[in-house]
């Protein structure tokens, strides 16, 4: 049992960090909180949902084409939302980011209605036993998906001309205008692979539950906690966070009551702030 | 007394006339009920007005304090046989509690995180409202919360059941909020909130104890709201989770920011304003909703100053032209 509970809060935590990652990333370049990250998953699980389900194209291409979507979604979002207000008072994206998740929420309950949907990816049928762990290959695929993610963006932002325009833009911004670099492209940039992280969430993990307009609201809840106990801006920190997250409500669900693994989260992360507010991994930010 | 504060008084005056009298030219019970919530949402708005505006700190936790205040007058009055006024101070007081209770480990954090932990603990209202079934009834709600009751001294009591009551009532409440409102923005306590507001390091240099200063202003606006939560459950008479919404966190933003942050007239006009024309114009919720959002989006683009904001420098440029020509 003890296993079972462990191999499900890894999932459940993939989910969290490819949330949680995009907000901590956008955070650790922009200096900006995105609150309508979790639209952007919920949009992804539409995608998914309208691809796969729907329109019955190939599962693989339906993840690639919902990534490549979510990431024009980010894009348009940074556009609106957060490259005009760069250089105002903190409130104005907060806000902007917030009216932002309001209408997507929203328009998402017009056009799809609030009724639950499954999408019933492929893997879901097949079942891998190992010992006394049983695992469904959806979220075998979800955890690998997350983790080859992962690998990725470590090798983008540490490799490429574009990832070192991401992190000296963390460092100094006037110092980045100063030598040429775009600080309005390094954010809708940042904002493309956050999204993409969301898109890819919401392509491969959310199939494993009910897909509905409010799913994006709980995601970015359980994110929130997760970059807060990483420390904001601390890309590994939150991935680390994630896993713990994950592992922690899982054992919480399984032991105490479902209502503790839903209130798990929160009560962690004002722990984790009382202890230290500057989040478990310290308070450089870390792209 | 100077002129400018003459003639303030004299709108002032002419402001609670208007209101005192308003219920003898509205006969429709439905306008009646979008008056009295108004009057909610004008304790409501002032509650996030006190932090935002006036202490500088975006919290997201009003609606959970207003929430919060609804569960315990309504918890008090079911269970208990509380009364109303009896209900409606434990309920000030929960709010108050609760505030200070997440003020103390989220007012030592950065902003960004100050904003998240507020919003998260609106959430977690929401979801303890939804699941703890053996106090809430969980997504049933509570119904048949009793009205309000007042015992009058030689008139025995007087339960208010009518629309036009409650409107009195909670101008009554309204009133009390707005003196002791502009009673603290006015004291050396709401000058030093100000002062923090500007510029921390400043006014710590000058000898304001800044963490007590915005602590008190977060746990004072928890007040508030629990007051403002409990006059909402008293008058609807059913209360269930979705009381802690997103939704009213953004109703409650669009009031304050379109109003003006940081002023008392124009939070007020601006809480009239966005709960009468959209009832009025009877748009489904969620389309509603849709298009809060964008107003809210446009308003911070080309308005961040909100109407008291125009209205103030349009009376500057008004100012200036004799000097000019």
């Amino acid at each position: 049992m003890l296993a079972q509970h462990i191999v499900n809060g890894l999932v459940q935590g993939a989910l969290y960090a490819l949330v949680a990652v995009g907000l901590s990333l956008v955070y650790g370049v922009l200096e900006v909180v995105n609150f309508a990250h979790g639209e952007l998953y919920m949009l992804g699980a539409f995608g998914l949902y309208l691809l796969f389900t729907w329109a019955h194209l190939p599962y693989p291409l339906a993840v690639i084409l919902t990534v490549l979507a979510m990431m024009a979604a980010g894009l348009g979002l940074a556009r609106a939302a957060i490259v005009p207000h760069l250089r105002r008072p903190f409130e104005a994206t907060v806000l902007a980011t917030l009216a932002a998740s309001i209408i997507l929420q929203n328009g998402a309950r017009v056009a799809f209605s609030a009724t639950p949907r499954q999408a019933n990816p492929p893997l879901e049928d097949v079942v891998v036993q190992a010992m006394d762990v049983a695992v469904t290959g959806q979220r075998l695929l979800a955890l690998a998906a997350a983790l080859l993610a992962f690998a990725a963006l470590q090798l983008f932002i540490r490799r490429t001309r574009a990832g070192k325009a991401m992190r000296a833009a963390a460092q100094n911004k006037d110092a980045c205008r100063m030598v040429g670099i775009d600080v309005g492209h390094v954010a809708a940039r940042t904002m493309m692979l956050g999204a993409g992280l969301c898109g890819l969430a919401g392509a491969v993990v959310a199939p494993l539950y009910d897909i509905f307009p409010g799913i994006g609201t709980t995601a970015v809840f359980k994110s929130f906690a997760v970059v807060i106990m990483g420390g904001l801006g601390n890309v590994p920190g939150a991935m680390a966070a994630a896993g713990i997250l994950g592992v922690g409500e899982s054992l919480a669900g399984g032991y105490i009551s479902t209502t503790a693994k839903d209130a798990f989260s929160f009560i962690l992360m004002i722990l984790v702030l009382l202890v230290r507010p500057e989040g478990l991994f310290g308070r450089r930010v870390r792209v | 007394m100077s002129a400018a504060a003459q003639g303030q008084r004299a709108w002032l005056v002419a402001a609670v006339v208007a209101a005192l009298i308003l219920p003898l030219f509205v006969r429709s019970n439905y306008l009646l009920h979008i008056l009295v919530m108004t009057e909610i949402y004008v304790v409501l708005a002032l509650s996030l007005n006190l932090v935002l505006g006036y202490a500088g700190l975006l919290s997201l936790a009003p609606p959970a304090f207003f929430g919060i205040g609804a569960y315990t007058s309504a918890l008090l009055a079911l269970r208990l046989g509380w009364p109303f006024w009896a209900g409606l101070a434990a309920a000030g007081g929960a709010g108050l509690l609760f505030a200070a209770a997440i003020g103390v480990p989220s007012l030592r954090l950065s902003r960004h995180s100050f904003v998240i932990v507020t919003l998260s603990f609106t959430l977690l209202a929401q979801l303890a409202a939804t699941n703890w079934t053996d106090l809430t009834r969980g997504a049933m709600g509570l119904p048949g919360i009793p009205p309000a009751a007042i015992g009058l001294p030689g008139l025995g009591r007087l339960v208010l059941t009518g629309k036009t009551a409650w409107y009195y009532l909670m101008l009554a409440v309204v009133l009390a909020a707005l003196g002791a409102f502009a009673a603290l923005v006015r004291s050396r306590l709401g000058r030093a909130i100000v002062a923090v507001r500007e510029d921390e390091v400043l006014a710590r240099a000058v000898g304001i104890d800044a963490a007590r200063v915005k602590f008190l202003a977060f746990a004072l606006s928890g007040l508030l709201g629990g007051v403002a939560g409990s006059c909402y459950a008293h008058y609807i008479s059913f209360i269930d989770p979705s009381l802690f919404d997103f939704y009213y966190t953004e109703n409650l933003l669009i009031m304050v920011i379109l109003g003006g942050a940081g002023t008392v007239w124009g939070v007020v006009a601006g809480a009239a304003i966005f709960n009468v024309v959209p009832e009025l114009l009877r748009i489904h919720p969620e389309l509603r909703a849709f298009l809060y959002g964008i107003v809210l989006l446009a308003a911070i683009s080309a308005a961040p100053g909100g109407l008291a904001g125009w209205v103030r420098a349009r009376r500057a440029a008004r100012a200036a032209e004799p000097s000019r020509a």
